[in-house]
């Protein structure tokens, strides 16, 4: 890692779910969410906002979307004003944006920030929205959206490695459990025992409902600030210390393996050697279960098992606390649901507060020190990844 | 089971569909077609996942001319020899924009499927449940993800043989999808 050290010092959430409240009110909400949460946090010393935002235009029928954000949330950047778009890693391109103009001095103080509304009057306009992060004119008018691909990389998944239903409903369960910990959670309140997971109805064969994250409202917000002025809002930082990121295809007939995810294998890589670890030094990690078996596959790419694996990895509960590592303690996007452009956000935000230990203990990695973030978006054609250290020096 | 006319075709797909090289993909007919409808009368352009097709339209028309008679077609890069999907007006490898168009197969096993159930986008909704797949064009390094008609979902099985259909869609439009072969 070239340039200043950086560091994530805090940040706030929205409540996600199924949210009365518009795009516009999400990111009033959200601010001051963190204004409360970093009272040290004065608004002129923010001087960047990165805004990670997915389909503003489609879902909320607005552009421009940077300056409203920052007049919602009462900001006025004086050197960076930007949205990223990555579809569902939107958020953590903001954050990485964030990073690299701290990193190269170009930005002191910065607000990641990630707003999506995604619940309109008519879910076949949202199922639209989603249709289009595809590739509209050759994959779109066949009604390709994100369940059916994914549902395609579970059949060759249990057909290649004989992966069950049983071991998706395993994460589906595991994720929901620790939302269960989570008030901010879109199923906070709902349980998901296995056997009821396995009942639910199919959306996209082999997929059922519980397989599947959520149309989800919702916002989150984190900031980072250059390692000299770390100490003015915390003792528990949490330091950015690799990013990666790799993506290989578009249209659908150009995805090659739909079970070895290949940029995942790159941007890990990438991003775990700038932080000089190795995969099995992770504490925790925040991953991209957009689906249950997107949670599988990554399991595998990681590293963190063999290729084929990934099933017994979550039935065997290598990835609860007391397991290997802990994944998605903060519920996972099936526990939290999955507003595209706050996903990223919230699970740094959840890393933050690990390190910090501000997290129920049901949910608590011990000891956390090291933590990995990964989005995917689209149809896992793109990958991204970032390393983050707690406490500790510069 | 192919028939044999179909595989005399099949075998010949991937010679240069006319002796002489067409003009490039950047360079199409003039559309002598009618106008689109009034605006009025469509759906709105942002929530149709169509394509425009004409010349007008596209650099890519000859696709859908050529779909219109029942070929389905893509992009070739004549200096690699490398096969484009989707059609392209430039080569990503090369850059070159003079592509020579080429028939494809019009059969392919299904390398995997599945359907939709629930959440189908607007204008679609009323053909719930529909079924998709990634096809294995028969004799080329092309897998084309597209619509399955011809068989409910719980019929189909990965290694099935399908055949590339094309279907009329709406203000004289053109697309192509499976159809499960007889």
């Amino acid at each position: 890692m070239s340039g200043r050290s950086v560091a994530i010092v805090g940040g706030a959430t929205t409540k996600f779910g199924l949210r009365p409240a518009t795009w516009s009110e999400l990111a009033q909400e959200v601010g001051a969410a963190l204004f409360r949460a970093m009272p040290e946090l004065r608004a002129e010393d923010v001087d960047s906002l990165f805004l990670g935002a997915a389909e503003p235009e489609r879902f909320a029928f607005q552009s421009h979307v940077a300056p409203l954000a920052a007049e919602q949330m009462g900001l006025r950047p004086t050197r960076i004003l930007q949205r990223t778009e990555l579809a569902c890693a939107s958020g953590q391109a903001a954050i990485r944006s964030a990073y690299a103009a701290i990193a190269a001095g170009l930005s002191d103080v910065a607000v990641a920030v990630g707003v999506e509304k995604m619940n309109l009057p008519s879910m076949a306009e949202a199922n639209s929205a989603m249709g289009c992060v595809m590739d509209r004119a050759w994959d779109g008018p066949h009604g390709a959206t994100a369940p059916p691909f994914f549902a395609m990389v579970a059949q060759r998944h249990m057909l290649e490695y004989g992966t069950t239903e049983e071991q998706m409903a395993a994460v589906s369960e595991k994720n929901h459990r620790f939302a269960n910990t989570n008030p901010n959670a879109q199923f906070f309140d709902k349980t998901f025992p296995r056997d009821k997971l396995l009942r639910l109805p199919l959306i996209a064969p082999p997929l059922r409902l519980g397989d599947c994250s959520s149309m989800t409202d919702g916002a989150a917000a984190v900031v980072l600030v250059a390692g000299e002025r770390v100490a003015r809002y915390t003792d528990r930082p949490a330091w950015v210390r690799g990013t990666g990121q790799y993506s290989d295809f578009h249209n659908l007939a150009n995805a090659g393996s739909l079970t070895d995810w290949v940029g995942l294998r790159h941007a890990s890589r990438q991003a775990l050697s700038q932080a000089k670890i190795s995969v099995r030094d992770l504490d925790l990690a925040e991953v991209h279960d957009c689906f249950t078996i997107s949670e599988i596959i990554e399991y595998e790419a990681l590293g963190l098992c063999a290729p084929g694996e990934g099933g017994a990895f979550a039935a065997d509960g290598r990835g609860e606390v007391g397991g290997d590592l802990v994944v998605n303690p903060r519920g996972g996007l099936l526990g939290c649901g999955h507003p595209l452009g706050a996903t990223g956000i919230s699970q740094a935000l959840e890393v933050f507060q690990q390190f910090a230990g501000a997290v129920p203990s049901t949910r608590q990695a011990p000891d956390a020190e090291w933590a990995l973030v990964h989005n995917l978006s689209g149809s896992a054609n793109v990958h991204s990844v970032m390393v983050y250290q707690g406490g500790g020096a510069v | 089971m192919s028939g044999p006319a179909t595989r005399r075709r099949a075998a010949a797909t991937l010679a240069p569909a006319s002796p002489t090289r067409e003009p490039s993909a950047a360079a199409p007919p003039p559309d002598k077609r009618p106008t689109p409808s009034k605006p009025a009368e469509r759906r709105p352009f942002l929530l149709d996942f169509f394509p425009l097709e004409t010349a007008r339209d596209t650099r890519l028309s000859r696709f859908f001319d050529r779909l219109r008679e029942g070929r389905l077609s893509t992009t070739r890069c004549p200096k690699e020899g490398t096969l484009l999907w989707p059609p392209r007006t430039a080569c990503p490898s090369c850059h070159t924009e003079e592509l020579e168009w080429v028939d494809l197969p019009d059969r392919g096993r299904i390398y995997a499927f599945s359907a939709v159930l629930a959440g189908a986008p607007l204008g679609m909704e009323a053909e719930v449940p529909f079924a998709v797949g990634l096809v294995d064009l028969d004799g080329v390094p092309l897998r084309l993800f597209g619509r399955i008609e011809g068989a409910p979902w719980t019929a189909l099985h990965v290694g099935q043989s399908v055949r590339v259909e094309p279907f009329p869609v709406e203000e004289g439009r053109v697309f192509y999808r499976f159809r499960v072969a007889p």
